[in-house]
């Protein structure tokens, strides 16, 4: 018999692995309140994690006990099993061990691998490019391509080709930025990490690409909100969206040896932001944040309620 | 006092603006304004041999060269930063992700007509 907290994490865990990604991802309100969604998608993500590994764990040490507390205590002290272990016991043991595991690792393999390749960027930057005139903290890199790029960690970086700066007035110069340092202020690349690891480590499950792509693009949206509200000028909103559509002409132009082959990958998600920029949709309700956010709570109380409650 | 970021950008000045190999002690006499010791100079140029910036030969004394222009350093940054790199994570998304030449006819319009 399989306990009911395990039957229970485990039909969390299905509709976390596909419906729930699914709703959020074509929901139409995230881009009313990309930092609200945000919040909606680590959300997921973590519960997703804690209801599949529960779930199996759970099931797992049945024998030993039907809660996790109990079942765990058990086996800390080395309690024979009251009933007896069978075989989908032990694959729901090793399952759980292995996602665990390949989790984790994922995790920190690509925190390691990005330090590196960071490092590495940093080393070139520091030798190729100059402090930008127009930006003070910003550095210009010799390149035709109009491209606007940030390091993030203990000593950001802020990068400007030499392409953009030619190719935009001051004010969407200034736009540009201003995104940028939205991004670094509000450590977006912390935001990607949980689901570029859901995504290495279950390539199959398509909710894990489909929920990366999501947070991707919310993360610009969230830097696009925050710099048209640090912008003065009449219409921040416009001046940078003519900052996008004028890097995105340039990109697409093919200028300076650009590889075209990486680059369709952001695909309608920069017609989504500039079709914000241009007719904001009206700012979600006040009720109807709290409620994203309350859904939010809820996910992750849930299936944590449920890996500590005693035995149902 | 110039940090060591600074000393390396102005070596590697220096070793690219130069016609040939350079010793570190014409290095030295190069950027004599800065008064740097010889120990000094190859501290940074041994900094910028790890980082693969420099490669020497077996002259003697050593003389030193840069492994690449300070062009091809910009482009493979630039195709790091680009391209389909397994490293993209390292740089936040960039400003706009990369658009087919239709999406971008259509963002134009789309500018124009609001």
């Amino acid at each position: 018999m399989l306990p009911a907290t395990a039957a229970a994490l485990a039909v969390l865990a299905a509709l976390l692995a596909w419906p729930v990604p699914a709703l959020l991802g074509r929901a139409r309100w995230p881009r009313r309140d990309p930092l609200v969604a945000l919040v909606c998608w680590q959300a997921i993500g973590l519960a997703g994690g804690l209801s599949i590994i529960g779930a199996l764990l759970v099931h797992g040490l049945a024998p030993w006990g039907h809660s996790l507390p109990e079942a765990g205590w058990a086996v800390l002290t080395g309690q024979p099993a009251r009933d007896p272990v069978r075989g989908d016991h032990w694959v729901a043991l090793t399952l759980a061990a292995v996602l665990a595991a390949e989790l984790l690792g994922v995790l920190a393999l690509s925190w390691a691998r990005t330090a590196r390749a960071r490092r590495r960027h940093r080393e070139l930057l520091e030798l190729v490019v100059r402090p930008a005139d127009a930006v003070p903290d910003a550095r210009l890199l010799e390149h035709p391509a109009p491209v606007a790029f940030c390091i993030p960690g203990a000593r950001p970086l802020l990068v400007l080709s030499s392409g953009m700066v030619a190719e935009l007035d001051d004010a969407q110069l200034a736009a540009v930025v201003a995104h940028e340092r939205a991004h670094l202020a509000e450590h977006h690349h912390l935001y990607l990490l949980p689901f570029v690891a859901w995504e290495a480590a279950l390539p199959v499950l398509p909710a894990a690409a489909r929920a990366h792509a999501a947070v991707r693009e919310l993360v610009e949206m969230r830097a696009d909100d925050r710099a048209v509200a640090s912008l003065a000028g009449p219409d921040p909103r416009r001046t940078l969206a003519q900052a996008i559509v004028l890097a995105v002409g340039g990109a697409a132009g093919g200028a300076g040896g650009v590889p075209s082959g990486a680059l369709a990958v952001a695909g309608g998600a920069v017609s989504a932001r500039v079709a914000r920029l241009l007719g904001p949709p009206s700012p979600l309700p006040a009720a109807a944040r709290a409620a994203a956010l309350a859904c939010a709570g809820l996910l992750l109380l849930v299936p944590t309620v449920l890996l500590l409650a005693p035995a149902l | 006092m110039a940090s060591l970021g600074d000393l390396e950008r102005t070596v590697m000045g220096v070793l690219w603006a130069a016609d040939g190999p350079v010793a570190a002690a014409e290095l030295r006499d190069a950027l004599a304004d800065r008064e740097l010791a010889l120990t000094t100079v190859h501290t940074v140029l041994s900094r910028l041999e790890g980082k693969g910036f420099v490669r020497h030969d077996d002259a003697r004394p050593r003389r030193f060269r840069p492994t690449a222009t300070r062009e091809q350093h910009a482009a493979e940054l630039m195709h790091e930063v680009l391209g389909a790199s397994a490293d993209r994570q390292a740089v936040l998304a960039r400003f706009v992700g990369g658009v087919d030449p239709e999406e971008a006819r259509l963002l134009r319009q789309l500018l124009a007509e609001s």
